[in-house]
Protein backbone atom coordinates (compact mmCIF):
# COMPACT_ATOMS: atom_id res chain seq x y z
CA UNK A 1 0.00 0.00 0.00
CA UNK A 2 1.52 3.31 -1.04
CA UNK A 3 1.79 6.45 1.02
CA UNK A 4 -1.05 8.06 -0.89
CA UNK A 5 -3.34 5.31 0.28
CA UNK A 6 -2.44 6.04 3.91
CA UNK A 7 -3.02 9.72 3.33
CA UNK A 8 -6.39 8.98 1.74
CA UNK A 9 -7.32 6.81 4.71
CA UNK A 10 -6.30 9.56 7.16
CA UNK A 11 -8.21 12.17 5.17
CA UNK A 12 -11.33 9.98 5.14
CA UNK A 13 -11.13 9.61 8.91
CA UNK A 14 -10.64 13.35 9.38
CA UNK A 15 -13.71 14.07 7.25
CA UNK A 16 -15.67 11.46 9.21
CA UNK A 17 -14.63 13.04 12.53
CA UNK A 18 -15.78 16.43 11.28
CA UNK A 19 -19.09 14.86 10.22
CA UNK A 20 -19.44 13.32 13.68
CA UNK A 21 -19.04 16.77 15.19
CA UNK A 22 -21.22 18.70 12.77
CA UNK A 23 -23.73 16.39 11.08
CA UNK A 24 -24.21 13.47 13.47
CA UNK A 25 -25.96 15.50 16.22
CA UNK A 26 -28.83 16.09 13.77
CA UNK A 27 -29.10 12.35 13.15
CA UNK A 28 -29.22 11.48 16.83
CA UNK A 29 -32.21 9.23 17.51
CA UNK A 30 -31.92 8.73 21.24
CA UNK A 31 -29.37 6.01 21.77
CA UNK A 32 -28.76 5.54 18.08
CA UNK A 33 -26.60 7.88 16.12
CA UNK A 34 -24.24 7.27 13.23
CA UNK A 35 -20.62 6.83 14.28
CA UNK A 36 -18.94 8.01 11.10
CA UNK A 37 -15.43 8.01 12.54
CA UNK A 38 -15.61 4.46 13.84
CA UNK A 39 -16.99 3.26 10.50
CA UNK A 40 -14.30 5.13 8.58
CA UNK A 41 -11.56 3.69 10.80
CA UNK A 42 -12.77 0.14 10.25
CA UNK A 43 -12.83 0.58 6.48
CA UNK A 44 -9.61 2.59 6.33
CA UNK A 45 -7.53 0.37 8.60
CA UNK A 46 -8.50 -2.88 6.90
CA UNK A 47 -6.09 -2.39 4.06
CA UNK A 48 -3.17 -1.27 6.20
CA UNK A 49 -0.42 -3.08 8.01
CA UNK A 50 -0.98 -3.95 11.65
CA UNK A 51 0.89 -1.02 13.21
CA UNK A 52 -0.39 1.49 10.67
CA UNK A 53 -3.99 0.40 11.20
CA UNK A 54 -3.78 0.56 14.96
CA UNK A 55 -2.09 3.96 14.97
CA UNK A 56 -4.61 5.29 12.48
CA UNK A 57 -7.44 4.04 14.70
CA UNK A 58 -5.98 5.57 17.83
CA UNK A 59 -5.29 8.99 16.35
CA UNK A 60 -8.62 8.97 14.52
CA UNK A 61 -10.25 8.37 17.90
CA UNK A 62 -8.25 11.21 19.46
CA UNK A 63 -9.46 13.47 16.64
CA UNK A 64 -13.02 12.38 17.38
CA UNK A 65 -12.49 13.29 21.04
CA UNK A 66 -11.05 16.69 20.14
CA UNK A 67 -13.82 17.65 17.71
CA UNK A 68 -16.72 15.89 19.36
CA UNK A 69 -16.63 17.45 22.79
CA UNK A 70 -17.29 14.23 24.69
CA UNK A 71 -15.09 12.63 27.32
CA UNK A 72 -11.51 12.64 26.07
CA UNK A 73 -10.07 9.15 25.82
CA UNK A 74 -13.34 7.41 25.01
CA UNK A 75 -12.97 8.05 21.29
CA UNK A 76 -9.31 7.06 21.49
CA UNK A 77 -10.20 3.66 22.96
CA UNK A 78 -13.08 3.28 20.50
CA UNK A 79 -10.83 4.14 17.55
CA UNK A 80 -8.14 1.81 18.82
CA UNK A 81 -10.59 -1.08 19.07
CA UNK A 82 -11.97 -0.29 15.62
CA UNK A 83 -8.48 -0.21 14.14
CA UNK A 84 -7.45 -3.39 15.95
CA UNK A 85 -10.45 -5.52 14.89
CA UNK A 86 -10.15 -4.22 11.37
CA UNK A 87 -6.46 -5.10 10.88
CA UNK A 88 -6.83 -8.38 12.78
CA UNK A 89 -9.87 -9.75 10.98
CA UNK A 90 -9.34 -7.84 7.77
CA UNK A 91 -6.58 -10.36 7.05
CA UNK A 92 -8.96 -13.30 6.87
CA UNK A 93 -11.50 -11.67 4.61
CA UNK A 94 -12.32 -13.50 1.44
CA UNK A 95 -12.18 -11.63 -1.79
CA UNK A 96 -15.49 -10.02 -2.76
CA UNK A 97 -16.93 -10.14 0.75
CA UNK A 98 -14.95 -7.17 2.02
CA UNK A 99 -17.93 -4.85 2.28
CA UNK A 100 -20.05 -7.29 4.24
CA UNK A 101 -17.25 -8.39 6.56
CA UNK A 102 -16.19 -4.82 7.26
CA UNK A 103 -19.80 -3.88 8.01
CA UNK A 104 -19.99 -6.64 10.61
CA UNK A 105 -16.69 -5.46 12.08
CA UNK A 106 -18.01 -1.90 12.11
CA UNK A 107 -21.02 -3.08 14.12
CA UNK A 108 -18.73 -4.81 16.60
CA UNK A 109 -16.51 -1.73 16.88
CA UNK A 110 -19.54 0.51 17.48
CA UNK A 111 -20.82 -1.86 20.19
CA UNK A 112 -17.40 -1.74 21.87
CA UNK A 113 -17.33 2.06 21.60
CA UNK A 114 -20.80 2.28 23.19
CA UNK A 115 -19.72 0.05 26.06
CA UNK A 116 -16.55 2.07 26.64
CA UNK A 117 -18.63 5.22 26.69
CA UNK A 118 -21.05 3.73 29.19
CA UNK A 119 -18.17 2.59 31.40
CA UNK A 120 -16.54 6.03 31.23
CA UNK A 121 -19.70 7.83 32.30
CA UNK A 122 -20.22 5.25 35.01
CA UNK A 123 -16.66 5.74 36.27
CA UNK A 124 -17.32 9.45 36.62
CA UNK A 125 -20.42 8.80 38.69
CA UNK A 126 -22.72 10.31 36.06
CA UNK A 127 -26.23 9.05 35.41
CA UNK A 128 -26.20 6.04 33.09
CA UNK A 129 -28.79 3.39 32.27
CA UNK A 130 -28.39 -0.16 33.57
CA UNK A 131 -25.99 -2.33 31.58
CA UNK A 132 -28.63 -4.93 30.72
CA UNK A 133 -31.21 -2.38 29.64
CA UNK A 134 -28.66 -0.42 27.64
CA UNK A 135 -27.29 -3.53 25.95
CA UNK A 136 -30.66 -4.51 24.52
CA UNK A 137 -32.25 -1.15 23.89
CA UNK A 138 -29.17 0.94 23.18
CA UNK A 139 -25.99 -0.83 22.25
CA UNK A 140 -27.29 -3.67 20.07
CA UNK A 141 -29.68 -1.54 17.96
CA UNK A 142 -26.95 1.07 17.62
CA UNK A 143 -24.44 -1.55 16.49
CA UNK A 144 -26.90 -3.12 14.07
CA UNK A 145 -27.96 0.17 12.50
CA UNK A 146 -24.39 1.36 12.20
CA UNK A 147 -23.44 -1.94 10.58
CA UNK A 148 -26.29 -1.40 8.13
CA UNK A 149 -25.10 2.13 7.47
CA UNK A 150 -21.58 0.81 7.00
CA UNK A 151 -22.85 -1.68 4.42
CA UNK A 152 -24.73 1.06 2.57
CA UNK A 153 -21.82 3.50 2.40
CA UNK A 154 -19.11 0.85 2.48
CA UNK A 155 -18.67 0.75 -1.28
CA UNK A 156 -18.11 4.47 -1.41
CA UNK A 157 -15.67 4.31 1.51
CA UNK A 158 -13.69 1.50 -0.05
CA UNK A 159 -13.51 3.31 -3.39
CA UNK A 160 -12.41 6.52 -1.64
CA UNK A 161 -9.75 4.89 0.46
CA UNK A 162 -8.44 2.38 -2.02
CA UNK A 163 -8.08 3.02 -5.67
CA UNK A 164 -8.82 -0.57 -6.67
CA UNK A 165 -11.97 -0.65 -4.44
CA UNK A 166 -11.41 -4.17 -3.23
CA UNK A 167 -9.11 -6.12 -1.06
CA UNK B 1 2.59 -4.45 22.73
CA UNK B 2 1.58 -1.41 20.67
CA UNK B 3 -2.02 -2.10 21.49
CA UNK B 4 -1.22 -2.15 25.19
CA UNK B 5 0.77 1.08 25.06
CA UNK B 6 -1.96 2.88 23.14
CA UNK B 7 -4.61 1.56 25.54
CA UNK B 8 -2.61 2.97 28.41
CA UNK B 9 -2.27 6.26 26.58
CA UNK B 10 -6.05 6.38 26.13
CA UNK B 11 -6.51 5.82 29.84
CA UNK B 12 -4.00 8.55 30.60
CA UNK B 13 -5.88 10.92 28.29
CA UNK B 14 -9.14 10.08 30.04
CA UNK B 15 -7.64 10.53 33.49
CA UNK B 16 -5.99 13.82 32.62
CA UNK B 17 -9.21 15.07 31.07
CA UNK B 18 -11.37 14.36 34.10
CA UNK B 19 -8.76 15.64 36.58
CA UNK B 20 -7.89 18.89 34.83
CA UNK B 21 -9.99 22.03 35.06
CA UNK B 22 -11.47 23.88 32.10
CA UNK B 23 -8.16 25.64 31.38
CA UNK B 24 -6.31 22.33 31.02
CA UNK B 25 -4.75 21.32 27.69
CA UNK B 26 -7.36 18.76 26.64
CA UNK B 27 -10.28 21.05 27.48
CA UNK B 28 -8.50 23.83 25.61
CA UNK B 29 -8.21 21.61 22.55
CA UNK B 30 -11.94 20.85 22.65
CA UNK B 31 -12.87 24.48 23.22
CA UNK B 32 -10.61 25.57 20.36
CA UNK B 33 -12.23 22.99 18.09
CA UNK B 34 -15.69 24.19 19.13
CA UNK B 35 -14.71 27.77 18.31
CA UNK B 36 -13.31 26.77 14.92
CA UNK B 37 -16.33 24.62 14.06
CA UNK B 38 -18.88 27.23 15.09
CA UNK B 39 -19.36 28.75 11.59
CA UNK B 40 -19.73 25.30 10.06
CA UNK B 41 -22.20 24.32 12.76
CA UNK B 42 -24.20 27.50 12.14
CA UNK B 43 -24.50 26.64 8.46
CA UNK B 44 -25.39 23.03 9.16
CA UNK B 45 -27.94 24.19 11.73
CA UNK B 46 -29.67 26.30 9.11
CA UNK B 47 -29.64 23.47 6.60
CA UNK B 48 -30.84 20.91 9.16
CA UNK B 49 -34.13 22.65 9.94
CA UNK B 50 -36.25 20.49 7.62
CA UNK B 51 -34.22 17.45 8.67
CA UNK B 52 -35.21 18.02 12.29
CA UNK B 53 -38.89 17.98 11.38
CA UNK B 54 -38.42 14.70 9.55
CA UNK B 55 -36.47 13.30 12.49
CA UNK B 56 -39.23 14.21 14.92
CA UNK B 57 -41.81 12.55 12.65
CA UNK B 58 -39.72 9.39 12.42
CA UNK B 59 -39.17 9.33 16.18
CA UNK B 60 -42.88 9.81 16.77
CA UNK B 61 -43.78 7.03 14.38
CA UNK B 62 -41.36 4.59 16.01
CA UNK B 63 -42.21 5.61 19.56
CA UNK B 64 -45.95 5.14 19.25
CA UNK B 65 -46.11 2.37 16.72
CA UNK B 66 -47.65 4.63 14.12
CA UNK B 67 -50.89 5.33 15.93
CA UNK B 68 -52.57 7.38 13.22
CA UNK B 69 -55.47 8.63 15.28
CA UNK B 70 -53.20 9.84 18.01
CA UNK B 71 -51.05 11.66 15.49
CA UNK B 72 -54.13 13.31 13.97
CA UNK B 73 -55.21 14.41 17.42
CA UNK B 74 -51.74 15.80 18.06
CA UNK B 75 -51.82 17.61 14.73
CA UNK B 76 -55.13 19.25 15.66
CA UNK B 77 -53.73 20.27 19.00
CA UNK B 78 -50.60 21.60 17.36
CA UNK B 79 -52.66 23.73 15.00
CA UNK B 80 -54.54 25.18 17.93
CA UNK B 81 -51.32 25.74 19.80
CA UNK B 82 -49.74 27.39 16.76
CA UNK B 83 -52.60 29.88 16.60
CA UNK B 84 -52.38 30.47 20.30
CA UNK B 85 -48.61 30.80 20.12
CA UNK B 86 -48.90 33.37 17.36
CA UNK B 87 -51.24 35.48 19.50
CA UNK B 88 -49.07 35.06 22.57
CA UNK B 89 -45.98 35.99 20.60
CA UNK B 90 -47.56 39.29 19.60
CA UNK B 91 -48.52 39.94 23.20
CA UNK B 92 -45.10 38.89 24.35
CA UNK B 93 -43.39 41.26 21.93
CA UNK B 94 -45.51 44.12 23.20
CA UNK B 95 -44.83 43.24 26.82
CA UNK B 96 -41.17 42.75 26.16
CA UNK B 97 -41.02 46.18 24.60
CA UNK B 98 -42.62 47.57 27.72
CA UNK B 99 -40.27 45.72 30.00
CA UNK B 100 -37.30 46.35 27.74
CA UNK B 101 -36.69 42.62 27.74
CA UNK B 102 -35.43 42.49 31.30
CA UNK B 103 -36.72 41.14 34.52
CA UNK B 104 -35.89 43.15 37.56
CA UNK B 105 -32.92 41.94 39.61
CA UNK B 106 -31.64 39.67 36.86
CA UNK B 107 -28.69 40.58 34.72
CA UNK B 108 -28.91 38.95 31.33
CA UNK B 109 -26.26 38.22 28.75
CA UNK B 110 -27.03 39.25 25.17
CA UNK B 111 -29.66 37.36 23.21
CA UNK B 112 -27.99 34.17 22.02
CA UNK B 113 -28.76 31.95 19.07
CA UNK B 114 -28.66 28.20 19.32
CA UNK B 115 -25.82 27.18 17.01
CA UNK B 116 -26.23 23.42 17.05
CA UNK B 117 -27.05 20.43 19.18
CA UNK B 118 -24.17 18.44 20.60
CA UNK B 119 -24.34 14.74 19.95
CA UNK B 120 -23.92 12.08 22.58
CA UNK B 121 -25.89 9.10 23.72
CA UNK B 122 -25.99 10.09 27.36
CA UNK B 123 -26.26 13.85 27.05
CA UNK B 124 -28.72 16.45 25.81
CA UNK B 125 -26.77 19.63 25.12
CA UNK B 126 -26.59 22.50 22.69
CA UNK B 127 -24.09 25.18 21.72
CA UNK B 128 -25.03 28.86 21.81
CA UNK B 129 -23.17 31.75 20.21
CA UNK B 130 -22.26 33.78 23.29
CA UNK B 131 -19.24 33.27 25.48
CA UNK B 132 -16.87 34.87 27.94
CA UNK B 133 -16.52 37.99 25.77
CA UNK B 134 -20.24 38.54 26.33
CA UNK B 135 -19.96 38.12 30.06
CA UNK B 136 -21.18 34.54 30.06
CA UNK B 137 -19.52 32.10 32.44
CA UNK B 138 -19.89 28.50 33.44
CA UNK B 139 -22.74 27.14 35.54
CA UNK B 140 -25.18 29.95 34.74
CA UNK B 141 -28.93 29.54 34.11
CA UNK B 142 -30.12 29.69 30.51
CA UNK B 143 -33.64 30.89 29.86
CA UNK B 144 -36.07 31.51 27.06
CA UNK B 145 -37.80 34.86 27.30
CA UNK B 146 -37.35 36.33 30.73
CA UNK B 147 -37.76 33.45 33.06
CA UNK B 148 -38.38 30.07 31.45
CA UNK B 149 -35.52 27.84 32.42
CA UNK B 150 -34.17 25.59 29.67
CA UNK B 151 -30.76 24.63 31.03
CA UNK B 152 -27.45 25.85 32.33
CA UNK B 153 -24.03 26.51 30.88
CA UNK B 154 -21.40 23.84 31.46
CA UNK B 155 -17.69 24.44 32.01
CA UNK B 156 -17.15 24.53 28.25
CA UNK B 157 -17.38 28.24 27.55
CA UNK B 158 -15.13 29.83 24.93
CA UNK B 159 -14.80 33.47 23.89
CA UNK B 160 -17.79 33.22 21.58
CA UNK B 161 -19.57 29.96 22.37
CA UNK B 162 -21.00 28.19 25.38
CA UNK B 163 -22.22 24.66 25.88
CA UNK B 164 -25.64 24.40 27.51
CA UNK B 165 -26.86 21.35 29.40
CA UNK B 166 -30.62 21.21 28.80
CA UNK B 167 -33.06 20.39 31.58
CA UNK B 168 -33.73 17.09 29.80
CA UNK B 169 -30.10 15.99 30.15
CA UNK B 170 -29.98 13.03 32.54
CA UNK B 171 -27.35 14.80 34.61
CA UNK B 172 -29.24 18.06 35.02
CA UNK B 173 -30.51 18.76 38.51
CA UNK B 174 -32.31 21.76 39.95
CA UNK B 175 -34.11 22.36 43.20
CA UNK B 176 -37.74 23.13 42.36
CA UNK B 177 -41.03 23.73 44.09
CA UNK B 178 -44.53 23.21 42.88
CA UNK B 179 -46.92 26.13 43.07
CA UNK B 180 -50.60 26.31 42.20
CA UNK B 181 -51.61 28.56 39.29
CA UNK B 182 -53.16 31.07 41.70
CA UNK B 183 -49.78 31.81 43.22
CA UNK B 184 -47.61 32.19 40.14
CA UNK B 185 -47.72 34.44 37.13
CA UNK B 186 -45.79 32.67 34.36
CA UNK B 187 -45.58 35.84 32.25
CA UNK B 188 -43.79 37.90 34.84
CA UNK B 189 -42.33 35.10 36.90
CA UNK B 190 -43.70 36.69 40.04
CA UNK B 191 -44.58 34.41 42.92
CA UNK B 192 -47.61 35.76 44.70
CA UNK B 193 -48.07 35.32 48.44
CA UNK B 194 -49.90 32.15 49.36
CA UNK B 195 -53.56 32.51 48.54
CA UNK B 196 -54.51 28.96 49.39
CA UNK B 197 -54.69 27.50 52.87
CA UNK B 198 -51.52 28.17 54.76
CA UNK B 199 -51.44 24.67 56.16
CA UNK B 200 -51.25 23.08 52.73
CA UNK B 201 -47.87 21.57 51.89
CA UNK B 202 -46.92 21.82 48.26
CA UNK B 203 -44.31 19.68 46.64
CA UNK B 204 -40.68 20.53 46.69
CA UNK B 205 -37.99 18.35 45.18
CA UNK B 206 -35.34 17.83 42.58
CA UNK B 207 -35.94 18.32 38.87
CA UNK B 208 -34.39 15.51 36.87
CA UNK B 209 -34.85 13.40 33.77
CA UNK B 210 -34.72 9.68 34.39
CA UNK B 211 -33.91 6.87 31.97
CA UNK B 212 -37.65 6.31 31.62
CA UNK B 213 -37.27 9.42 29.47
CA UNK B 214 -39.56 11.90 31.15
CA UNK B 215 -38.84 15.12 32.95
CA UNK B 216 -39.92 14.76 36.54
CA UNK B 217 -39.61 16.04 40.05
CA UNK B 218 -38.08 13.58 42.45
CA UNK B 219 -38.15 13.37 46.24
CA UNK B 220 -41.57 14.98 46.65
CA UNK B 221 -43.27 13.86 49.85
CA UNK B 222 -46.30 11.65 49.49
CA UNK B 223 -48.45 14.01 51.53
CA UNK B 224 -47.60 17.06 49.42
CA UNK B 225 -50.50 18.56 47.52
CA UNK B 226 -49.65 18.45 43.82
CA UNK B 227 -52.13 18.58 41.00
CA UNK B 228 -52.09 18.52 37.25
CA UNK B 229 -51.59 22.03 35.92
CA UNK B 230 -49.54 23.30 38.87
CA UNK B 231 -46.43 25.24 37.94
CA UNK B 232 -42.95 23.90 38.55
CA UNK B 233 -40.52 26.71 39.40
CA UNK B 234 -37.00 26.81 40.74
CA UNK B 235 -36.82 27.07 44.50
CA UNK B 236 -33.42 28.73 44.64
CA UNK B 237 -32.03 26.02 46.83
CA UNK B 238 -31.22 22.33 46.77
CA UNK B 239 -31.82 20.91 50.20
CA UNK B 240 -30.03 23.22 52.58
CA UNK B 241 -27.65 24.50 49.93
CA UNK B 242 -28.07 27.44 47.61
CA UNK B 243 -28.82 26.34 44.08
CA UNK B 244 -27.20 27.45 40.82
CA UNK B 245 -30.56 28.92 39.88
CA UNK B 246 -32.39 31.91 41.29
CA UNK B 247 -35.86 31.21 42.68
CA UNK B 248 -38.92 31.67 40.48
CA UNK B 249 -37.68 30.44 37.10
CA UNK B 250 -40.46 28.58 35.34
CA UNK B 251 -39.68 25.05 34.20
CA UNK B 252 -43.08 23.74 33.17
CA UNK B 253 -46.38 22.46 34.45
CA UNK B 254 -47.26 19.26 36.22
CA UNK B 255 -48.53 16.79 33.64
CA UNK B 256 -49.34 14.07 36.13
CA UNK B 257 -48.85 13.37 39.80
CA UNK B 258 -49.32 9.93 41.21
CA UNK B 259 -48.39 8.12 44.36
CA UNK B 260 -48.42 4.57 45.57
CA UNK B 261 -48.21 3.53 49.18
CA UNK B 262 -45.31 1.28 48.40
CA UNK B 263 -43.27 4.23 47.11
CA UNK B 264 -41.49 6.69 49.32
CA UNK B 265 -42.08 9.67 47.06
CA UNK B 266 -44.61 10.90 44.54
CA UNK B 267 -44.09 10.36 40.85
CA UNK B 268 -44.43 13.73 39.18
CA UNK B 269 -44.14 14.18 35.43
CA UNK B 270 -43.44 17.68 34.14
CA UNK B 271 -44.44 19.11 30.79
CA UNK B 272 -41.70 21.64 29.86
CA UNK B 273 -42.94 25.14 29.05
CA UNK B 274 -40.96 25.27 25.83
CA UNK B 275 -40.21 22.70 23.18
CA UNK B 276 -36.56 21.98 23.83
CA UNK B 277 -36.07 20.42 20.40
CA UNK B 278 -36.99 23.68 18.78
CA UNK B 279 -34.97 26.28 20.65
CA UNK B 280 -33.78 29.26 18.65
CA UNK B 281 -33.01 32.22 20.91
CA UNK B 282 -32.03 32.00 24.56
CA UNK B 283 -30.43 34.21 27.18
CA UNK B 284 -28.02 33.50 29.96
CA UNK B 285 -28.70 35.01 33.36
CA UNK B 286 -25.21 36.15 34.30
CA UNK B 287 -26.08 37.59 37.70
CA UNK B 288 -28.96 38.03 40.08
Amino acid sequence: MDQWAILRAAAAIAVAAAMDAVVAPYLDFGWFSPKFTILAIVFAASGLRHLQGILLGFFGGVLLDALGGGLFGVGAVGGLIAGAVSVRYGDVMTRGAARFTLSVLAGIAVAAYDLVQLAAYNLLGLEVPSLLGYTFSGMLPDAFLNALLAYLIGGLLLRTIRKDGSR
Amino acid sequence: MTLLVLSMMSLVLFTVYVREDETGPLHTVQLGAAEVLQPVRSVSGAVAGPLNSTKESVEGAFAKGGDLEKLREEARKNQELAAQASRLKRENDQLRELLNGQREFYQYGPLAEVVAPIGGQFTDRITINVGTKDGVGSQQPVVVGNNTLVGRTTSKVTDHTAEVMLVTDQNFRAGVRIVPPAEFDPASGELAPAVTEEETSYGEGLLQTGWEDYLGVGFVDLDARTEKGDFVVTSGRAGDMESLFPPGLLVGTVESASSQDIEQYKKIVVDPSVNLDDLEDVRVIVDW
